[in-house]
C-alpha cells in the first residue's frame, strides 16, 4: 500500500495548495476557515494513514531506502534532483524519529484551525499563514538534504512573524521583531555550519547521509566541536535553552492563542528535531566533547523555567516558561547518548506538543471568556465554567507528569536513562519535579478554585465553546491513551533511536 | 578577423545606441508618449531574448570573439543580460511616472545609452575601453538623475553625483595612466604578467601600490564602498526614483565588472597587496551601509543604505578571488538587480498614485493596495535573503565561497567575511521587517485604495517573478554563473 506513491510530498502540497486558494479568495474572505480546514484534515488524514502503514522495524526487505548498515533507513523515500551544480537534491523520507513529528504537525494543525473557527480578523490571511507554517514545519520533519532543510526551516519563521505581529497582543510590534530576528540569527549559525559541513565533506552533496558518510573520515575533531558549536547554537535557540530563551516568553505572551500552540507544539520541536537528526549523528566527536554542556544546560534550562513560573502573574507566562522546563528534559535526553535518552528526548517532543497545546488552548479560553489571564484577577471560575476548569486541570497534570498520563513515561525515562549515565545527579533534575507540581497546583488553586473572583466582571462568562472543546478533548484523550500504552508511540522511536546510536558510533551506545 | 565578427562583438552596442539616436526625434512623432516607452523596450527585450536564448536555452552558440578591445564570451553575455533586465523594469516602471515631465524621447535615449556604457564595461578588455564605458554609463546618468531639472532635489542630486563621479573618473583615470607607465600596456590581460616580475623593493612597487589605492578609490565611488559612499543616498533620493532603480541597480553593477576585470585579472598576481584591504572594506562597507540604514525615515535613502551594503556582500567576491567566488559575485549580481530595481518600483509606483516615498506612508499599505504590499515583502524578504527567494540562494553561493576557501592554509580569515555577512544579513531583517511590519501590522492615515499604473504594475510583476523564480529553481541560473566564471579568469576552482 502507498507504494510508489509520493505521498509526502502529496501530504506536504495539502497545505500548501490550501494556503494559496485561502490567498486568493478575494471577497469570500469568511469561506477561508472550511478551506483552511480542509485541506489541513485531509493532510492528517493522510498522515494518519502513513503512520498506520509505516513498518515499525524495518528491515532490507521492507519498503523504502536501505542503506544496508543499519545506519538509514528511510519509508516513503523521494528522491529528486534540485540544483545539480550544488548537489542539492530534494529528498524526503521517515524515519521512526520524524514520523511522530510528522503526525504531531498535521494533528496540531488541524486542531488550531477548529480552535481559530470564531476569528473575524482578516480570516483569509490568518488561515493562509497557519497553512503555509504547516507546509514549513512539515518541510523541516520530513526533509534528508540539508540545503532543503534550511530552506523550509526559514520558510518557518515568516508566517509566524506575521502572526504574532497582526493577531497578536498588545505588545506584538516588540515581540514579532524579537522572534523574527532573534531566531533568524540562529538559523544563520546553522547556515555557516551547514555550509562548513558541505565543504569539509567535500562529496558535492547536500544529502544528509552522503555528508554523514563523507564526515566519518574528513571531519576533524577541532572541526567538529566548532562547527557542532553553532548547530548547538542554531538549533538551542529554537528549543529554547537557557540562556538563549528570552525570546520565548514574548513571542507566546503576544501571539494569537493558536499561534502560541503551533510555536510551542511545532516550533521548538524543530530544535530538538535538529540536535537529534542533524547536531549529534553527524558531529559525534563534537557533541562528545561538549556532552557536559548540553547537560549542565539541559539541567539548567529544566530548574530556572521551572523556577521562572513560580514567579509568573500570568497564565500564558506560566506555561510559556514550563515549556522551557519541558524542553530541557528533551535536551538532557540526548545528552545521555544512550538509546533510551533518545528515545526519552523524542517522546518527550511529543509529549509535550499533545501537553502544551492544551494548556495554550485552555489559556485562550480563559481569555476568551474573562478578557485577562491574570491569575490574581481570577478565582472561582470552576463554578462558571466547569468544564473548562476540568480540562485545565487534566492539563496541567499532563504537564506535571501524573503516572498515566503522556508525560510521565516521556521524564520517567528521561530520568533513568540520566541515573544510568551520571547516576545521582539525577537529584538535580528531579527537583523540578516538585517545583512543577508546586507552580501548576498553585496556579490552578488561585485561579479556578476559592472563592469566585470580585476583580473582573463574571456575569456574562460562560463555559467553552464547542470549537474550542473539540481540539481540547481530543488532545486530552491522546494523553490519556499514549499515557496507558507508551508503547504505542515507543514501537515507533526505539528502533529509530538504535540508528542515531549506530551513527554515532560512540562506545557505550545501545 | 572578418568584419563579421567584428559586427558581433558589439552589435548590442550598435542597436542600443541607434536607437538612443533615434529616441529624442520620435519624441516629435508621437502624442502618447508612453509609446517612446515601448520603442525603448524594443532594443533591450531583443538583446535580451537573444541573450537568453544562447546562455540558458542554448539554441545558438556565440563563436568565441575576441578583438583587441572588446570580447564576447559568456561572462560578459552575463552582465549584459543583467544590465538589459534592469533597463526592461526601469523602462517598463518609468512613463506613468514621468508622464507630465517634458523631454520624454531624451530620458529613454540617456537610459539607453546609460546601458550601452554598461555593456562596454562588461566587455571591455582593455584598461581605456573600460573607461570609455564608464564614462558613457557615467555621463548619462548624471543627466537622468537631473531629469527634474526644476525639482531643487534632483538638480543637486545631479550636481553632486557629477562633482563626485568626475572625481571619481579622474582618480581611475590616473591610476590607468600609472598601469600603462609601469607595463607599457593597457590591455588588461597583458598587464598580468608584467606585475608578476615585478621584484620586491623595486621602483615599480610603490607605483603599483599607487595605482592599486587610487583604483580602489575610483570604483569604490561607482559601487559605493565605505568610505567613497556618502553621494549614493543623497543621489539616490534626489533623483526620478526609476532611475534610482537604475543606478542602484545596474550602475553599481557595473563598477562591480570593472572591478572584477582589473583586479581579478589585471592584479591578480599582486592579490596579497589588496586582498586583505578589500576584505576589511567589504565587511566595514557592509556593516556601516546596514547601521545607517536602519535609522533612515526616507525609503529611497534606507535602499540606498541597503544597497551600500549589498555591495559590501558583493566585495567578498574580490578577496576570496576563486571561480566559484566569482560565479557567487555573478550570481548576486543578478538577483540584486530583480530585488532592488523591483523595490525601487515600488516605490515609484507609490510616488505616481501620489501615497508618498517616506517609510512613514508604507503604513497601512496592505489596505491601499494589497499587490505593492506583497510584491514589497517579497523583495525585501529577499534583500534579507530569507528562502525561498532568489536573494537566499545568491548570498549562499557567495558566502559559502569563503566558507569553502577559508579552509586553505593561509586564506583562514576569509571565514570572517562570511560570519560578518551572515550577521549583517541578520541585522538588516531590522529595516527590513520594520517595513513590512508598516504595512501590515499599522494602521495608515488613508484606507483609500488605489490602482497603481499598469505599466509600472507589468515592471514590478516582472522583477516579482524573476525574484520568486530564480528562488525556486536556482539551477540553471548557478550553472550559467559557473560557466561565466570558468570563462572569465584563470582562477582557482575554489569548491568541490
Amino acid at each position: 500500500m502507498l507504494e510508489g506513491v509520493p505521498i509526502i510530498s502529496i501530504i506536504i502540497l495539502m497545505p500548501l495548495i490550501g494556503a494559496l486558494i485561502t490567498f486568493g479568495l478575494g471577497r469570500y474572505g469568511r469561506y477561508a476557515r472550511y478551506v483552511a480546514l480542509a485541506f489541513s484534515l485531509v493532510a492528517l488524514v493522510l498522515s494518519a494513514l502513513v503512520a498506520f502503514v509505516f513498518v515499525v522495524e524495518p528491515d532490507s526487505s521492507s519498503p523504502g531506502y536501505h542503506d544496508g548498515g543499519g545506519f538509514f533507513d528511510y519509508q516513503f523515500y523521494e528522491e529528486h534532483t534540485w540544483i545539480e551544480a550544488l548537489g542539492i537534491r530534494y529528498i524526503v523520507g521517515l524515519d521512526g524519529i520524524s514520523l511522530p513529528l510528522f503526525v504531531l504537525t498535521t494533528l496540531l494543525s488541524t486542531l488550531s484551525i477548529v480552535f481559530s473557527w470564531d476569528t473575524k480578523l482578516r480570516p483569509k490571511e490568518y488561515f493562509g499563514l497557519m497553512l503555509v507554517l504547516e507546509v514549513g514545519v512539515l518541510g523541516v520533519f520530513t526533509t534528508l538534504d540539508y540545503f532543503v532543510f534550511y530552506v523550509f526551516w526559514e520558510v518557518v519563521l515568516i508566517p509566524m512573524y506575521f502572526m504574532i505581529g497582526v493577531w497578536g497582543g498588545p505588545n506584538k510590534d516588540y515581540a514579532a521583531i524579537k522572534f523574527f530576528i532573534y531566531t533568524h540569527i540562529a538559523s544563520l549559525a546553522l547556515l555557516i555550519a551547514i555550509m562548513a559541513m558541505y565543504f569539509q565533506a567535500g562529496a558535492n552533496s547536500f544529502g544528509m547521509e552522503d555528508i554523514w558518510r563523507a564526515g566519518q573520515t574528513e571531519f576533524a575533531r577541532m572541526f567538529q566541536i566548532g562547527v557542532f558549536a553553532a548547530a548547538f547554537f542554531g538549533f538551542g535557540v529554537k528549543l529554547p535553552m537557557v540562556p538563549f530563551h528570552t525570546w520565548l516568553p514574548d513571542a507566546h505572551v503576544e501571539a494569537p492563542t493558536a499561534g502560541s500552540v503551533l510555536l510551542a507544539g511545532l516550533l521548538l520541536k524543530m530544535g530538538g528535531y535538529g540536535i537529534i537528526r542533524v547536531a549529534i549523528p553527524t558531529l559525534p566527536l563534537g557533541a562528545d566533547a561538549l556532552q557536559l554542556v548540553m547537560a549542565v544546560i539541559a539541567i539548567a534550562s529544566i530548574l530556572y523555567g521551572a523556577m521562572l513560573c513560580l514567579a509568573q502573574k500570568d497564565l500564558k507566562k506560566l506555561v510559556a516558561y514550563s515549556s522551557i522546563s519541558h524542553m530541557g528534559f528533551v535536551l538532557l535526553g540526548y545528552a545521555t547518548f544512550t538509546q533510551l535518552g533518545v528515545t526519552a528526548g523524542v517522546f518527550q517532543m511529543f509529549a509535550h506538543g499533545l501537553v502544551t497545546a492544551v494548556l495554550f488552548m485552555m489559556c485562550g479560553v480563559v481569555q476568551h471568556h474573562c478578557g485577562t489571564r491574570i491569575i490574581q484577577s481570577l478565582g472561582g471560575l470552576s463554578k462558571k465554567m466547569p468544564s473548562a476548569a476540568t480540562m485545565l486541570t487534566i492539563g496541567f497534570l499532563a504537564s506535571l507528569g501524573l503516572p498515566g498520563l503522556v508525560s510521565f513515561a516521556a521524564e520517567f525515562m528521561v530520568f533513568v536513562s540520566m541515573y544510568e549515565t551520571w547516576g545521582l545527579w539525577l537529584l538535580l533534575p528531579i527537583l523540578s519535579v516538585a517545583i512543577t507540581a508546586g507552580y501548576y497546583l498553585w496556579a490552578l488553586q488561585r485561579s479556578m478554585f476559592g472563592p469566585l473572583t470580585k476583580e473582573i466582571d463574571t456575569s456574562d462568562v460562560h463555559d467553552i465553546d464547542w470549537f474550542e472543546g473539540v481540539p481540547v478533548v481530543v488532545l486530552i484523550a491522546l494523553i490519556a491513551i499514549f499515557g496507558v500504552f507508551p508503547l504505542l508511540l515507543f514501537q515507533y522511536i526505539d528502533p529509530a533511536a538504535v540508528t542515531v546510536i549506530n551513527l554515532l558510533g560512540l562506545p557505550g551506545g545501545g | 578577423m572578418s568584419a563579421v565578427s567584428y559586427l558581433e562583438t558589439f552589435l548590442p552596442q550598435l542597436v542600443l545606441v541607434l536607437f538612443a539616436l533615434v529616441m529624442p526625434a520620435l519624441d516629435y512623432v508621437f502624442k502618447d508618449k508612453r509609446a517612446l516607452a515601448w520603442v525603448a523596450m524594443a532594443p533591450l527585450t531583443a538583446l535580451a531574448a537573444a541573450l537568453i536564448s544562447w546562455l540558458f536555452l542554448g539554441w545558438w552558440e556565440m563563436p568565441v570573439s575576441r578583438l583587441q578591445l572588446l570580447e564576447v564570451n559568456v561572462f560578459t553575455g552575463l552582465f549584459t543580460l543583467v544590465f538589459l533586465f534592469v533597463g526592461i523594469v526601469v523602462v517598463l516602471g518609468s512613463p506613468e511616472f514621468i508622464l507630465k515631465d517634458r523631454n520624454q524621447g531624451e530620458y529613454y535615449s540617456l537610459i539607453l545609452l546609460a546601458i550601452t556604457g554598461m555593456t562596454v564595461v562588461a566587455q571591455a578588455t582593455d584598461l581605456i575601453v573600460l573607461f570609455v564605458g564608464l564614462e558613457i554609463a557615467g555621463i548619462s546618468s548624471f543627466a537622468l538623475s537631473g531629469f527634474r531639472k526644476r525639482e531643487k532635489r534632483s538638480a543637486e542630486a545631479a550636481t553632486k553625483y557629477f562633482i563626485v563621479g568626475g572625481f571619481s573618473s579622474a582618480l581611475t583615470l590616473f591610476a590607468i595612466s600609472l598601469l600603462y607607465g609601469v607595463a607599457g600596456t593597457t590591455e588588461i590581460i597583458a598587464i598580468q604578467p608584467v606585475f608578476a616580475g615585478v621584484p620586491a623593493g623595486s621602483d615599480a612597487g610603490p607605483i603599483l601600490i599607487l595605482a592599486t589605492v587610487l583604483l580602489m578609490a575610483g570604483l569604490g565611488f561607482k559601487v559605493a564602498m565605505v568610505p567613497f559612499h556618502m553621494w549614493a543616498p543623497d543621489v539616490y533620493e534626489g533623483a526620478p526614483t526609476p532611475i534610482s532603480g537604475l543606478l542602484a541597480a545596474a550602475s553599481k553593477k557595473m563598477g562591480f565588472a570593472a572591478l572584477f576585470k582589473i583586479f581579478l585579472i589585471g592584479l591578480i598576481v599582486t592579490k596579497t597587496d589588496w586582498q586583505v584591504a578589500i576584505g576589511a572594506l567589504a565587511i566595514i562597507t557592509m556593516t556601516v551601509g546596514n547601521l545607517i540604514a536602519v535609522s533612515q525615515t526616507s525609503i529611497k535613502r534606507m535602499l540606498a543604505y541597503s544597497s551600500i551594503a549589498q555591495a559590501g556582500y558583493l566585495l567578498i567576491a574580490l578577496p576570496v578571488a576563486t571561480q566559484y567566488a566569482v560565479a557567487g559575485g555573478l550570481f548576486h549580481v543578478l538577483t540584486h538587480a530583480f530585488m532592488k530595481s523591483g523595490a525601487f518600483m515600488v516605490v515609484a509606483a507609490m510616488g505616481a498614485v501620489a501615497i508618498g516615498e517616506k517609510l512613514d506612508d508604507f503604513k497601512g499599505l496592505n489596505r491601499r493596495s494589497p499587490f505593492l504590499a506583497i510584491a514589497m515583502t517579497l523583495f525585501l524578504l529577499s534583500l534579507a535573503g530569507i528562502p525561498p527567494l532568489a536573494g537566499f540562494a545568491s548570498k549562499f553561493v557567495l558566502f559559502s565561497s569563503a566558507v569553502y576557501w577559508s579552509f586553505e592554509p593561509g586564506e583562514g580569515w576569509l571565514i570572517w567575511l562570511a560570519i560578518a555577512g551572515v550577521l549583517n544579513s541578520a541585522l538588516s531583517l531590522y529595516y527590513y521587517a520594520r517595513v513590512i511590519k508598516y504595512m501590515y501590522m499599522v494602521k495608515g492615515v488613508s484606507e483609500e485604495k488605489v490602482r497603481p499604473p499598469p505599466m509600472l504594475v507589468v515592471s514590478v510583476v516582472f522583477a516579482v517573478v524573476m525574484v520568486v523564480g530564480i528562488g525556486l529553481f536556482p539551477g540553471p541560473f548557478v550553472d550559467a554563473c559557473i560557466a561565466a566564471a570558468e570563462r572569465f579568469a584563470d582562477l582557482p576552482l575554489g569548491w568541490r
